[in-house]
């Protein structure tokens, strides 16, 4: 039988100071008044610290977390904080040029301006991948690291093989440029990824329509590497082929699923095969 | 010998502007300014005397590739044919060799049929992985990690291949064959088998026919290249010995069980 506890009822007050924490172990770099249990409920704007140089208004917003981390941001940089730079200039991310790039490549008859292309930029295209992923996370495919390695794995085939096929005239394509050319080009296998969520598994219009987007992203990245390399035309068919190989290898990843691709030739090829089976005795 | 195109190996001059084709990406990539500089710390001679350096060195173990991928749409078609259909080719096997600076050597592939060239081997490579990505994922299997499998099963099976070759050349004594030209008649065999893998998703039972058909393909392309080879590196009186025989059937045998291998894509 289980004993009776006595359990005294558990009241709140409005009186009670309800942030009572312990010290964590080893805090004495940190300032030690931090844990003290704020004795009045009200803003302890009324009761400033005098060693504790932060922003004591932050403090009264978030009095219940130990201030481990506010102490440097107001000390000593408030003089030069409106004179930086702002945060995606300072990274060097040009978010209109970025729109710009990504509207030439949008319009699949139209062919892409090369001139955009020039200043090469990887935000862009790292963008494009996360929402491929984003896109593969809601068909249930966790594939991020994988996008992300091939597409390396890619352009690093594909500016090797560009890069010998042009000869010594390799124009002005370095590795970085080929990595964001294949990156932007991206773009239309991330629309098809998108598209895709809504076609019917594996079928044959999905196939129709991944060869159509594919064929898309090969020719708007032929033409630029074509144009940007200043060298490449009369490589394009061989240029085309290395780019086709590239974007089949994304497409791929897109239709693979838990379900067979049904009503292909491939099926009889398994009926047919005998597959031994196992004696229930 | 072969310096058909780019720098002729062993000649040290300064590179005007550091480029020997992917060996230079150090030297040309987004952050060469940053090792430029660390390098000039050193000293300018420190960055010319090491590339000097190791052109020199690299070129005694690698020809140059750009010989190689200087090719164009009408070789790669003719090529093609020949890898494909050896037994209707009509022409000669031999290389067009010239005289360049003295020495000679053989003509870039642009210009000569028989040139082996490493264009087709990389982009059969390629489909090859595809069309197996394309099988597993017929029959339900694909996962990445299964291209992973399958790409570095063609790897492994490259390499098979070139150690078939060096083989039969180091058996024979012929050592003089550069390794890129075994790695390019190597990689030819991806072109017949991503054919057979293209007519096994056409109509199943067709593996059966093409895949011992590409197999024989493949091997009689090898040893008509072989014996054009040993014929032009022997400089002995064994030229038409027994062994040499005995050694290009087991070459061209031994194609068979590679092709199998490599085309039981999810098995």
């Amino acid at each position: 039988m289980a004993k009776e506890f006595p359990v005294p009822p558990v009241v709140f007050t409005p009186s009670t100071p309800t942030h009572r924490r312990p010290p964590p172990p080893g805090a004495g770099a940190s300032p030690p008044p931090a844990f003290a249990p704020p004795r009045p409920s009200t803003s302890s704007a009324a009761n400033p610290l005098p060693f504790m140089s932060f922003d004591v208004n932050a403090a009264a917003a978030s009095s219940s977390a130990p201030p481990l981390y506010a102490g440097p941001i107001g000390v000593g940089s408030g003089t030069s904080f409106e004179d930086e730079p702002p945060l995606l200039e300072e990274l060097g991310i040009n978010t209109r040029q970025i729109w710009r790039k990504t509207i030439s490549i949008l319009h699949p008859l139209r062919s892409a301006d090369p001139s955009l292309h020039a200043d090469a930029d990887l935000s862009g295209p790292f963008l494009f991948l996360l929402s491929f992923g984003l896109f593969q996370l809601l068909a249930g495919k966790f594939h991020f690291g994988i996008v992300l390695g091939w597409v390396t794995v890619a352009s690093l085939f594909l500016y090797f093989v560009f890069s010998m096929l042009s000869g010594g005239r390799r124009g002005d394509l370095d590795l970085y440029r080929c990595v964001s050319l294949v990156g932007y080009c991206m773009l239309p296998m991330v629309i098809f990824s998108a598209v895709s969520l809504f076609l019917p598994r594996g079928g044959g219009l999905m196939f129709g329509v991944g060869m159509g987007f594919v064929l898309w992203s090969t020719r708007v990245c032929t033409r630029l590497l074509a144009e940007l390399a200043s060298s490449g035309d009369e490589h394009r068919g061989l240029i085309a082929y290395a780019c086709w190989l590239v974007y089949m290898l994304f497409s791929l990843l897109l239709r693979a699923g838990s379900r067979r691709w049904a009503g292909t030739p491939f099926d009889t090829f398994q009926q047919n095969t005998p597959i031994p089976r196992c004696n229930h005795d | 010998m072969y310096d058909g195109y780019g720098n002729p190996p062993g000649m040290r001059m300064p590179p005007p502007n550091p480029h020997p084709g992917q060996f230079g990406i150090a030297f040309n990539g987004p952050s060469s300014g940053l090792i430029r500089t660390g390098l000039e710390a050193y000293g300018g001679r420190f960055l010319d005397s090491s590339s000097e350096f190791m052109q020199s060195n690299i070129n005694r173990y690698f020809s140059n590739p750009q010989y190689y991928f200087h090719v164009n749409d009408q070789y790669v078609r003719n090529k093609l044919k020949i890898i494909l259909f050896p037994f209707f080719h009509r022409g000669h096997w031999t290389r067009i060799s010239e005289p360049v600076g003295g020495r000679l050597s053989y003509k870039p592939p642009i210009y000569d049929i028989n040139a082996p060239d490493l264009y087709i081997p990389f982009m059969a490579f390629g489909s090859f992985i595809i069309l197996a990505g394309f099988t597993l994922g017929f029959m339900g299997k694909f996962t990445p990690e299964a291209i992973n499998l399958h790409f570095t099963r063609a790897l492994i099976g490259w390499a098979l291949q070139l150690v078939i070759l060096k083989g039969l050349l180091y058996s024979m004594g012929g050592g003089e064959v550069p390794l890129l030209d075994l790695v390019a008649y190597g990689g030819y065999l991806f072109a017949g088998l991503s054919l057979a893998v293209v007519a096994r998703l056409i109509w199943a039972y067709s593996y059966y026919i093409v895949m011992p058909w590409m197999s024989l393909c493949m091997g009689v392309f090898l040893v008509r290249t072989m014996k054009r080879v040993l014929f032009t590196e022997m400089r002995s009186s064994e030229r038409h010995s027994s062994r040499q025989h005995y050694f290009l059937l087991f070459m061209a045998i031994a194609q068979f069980p590679l092709f199998f291998w490599l085309g039981s894509i999810g098995a």
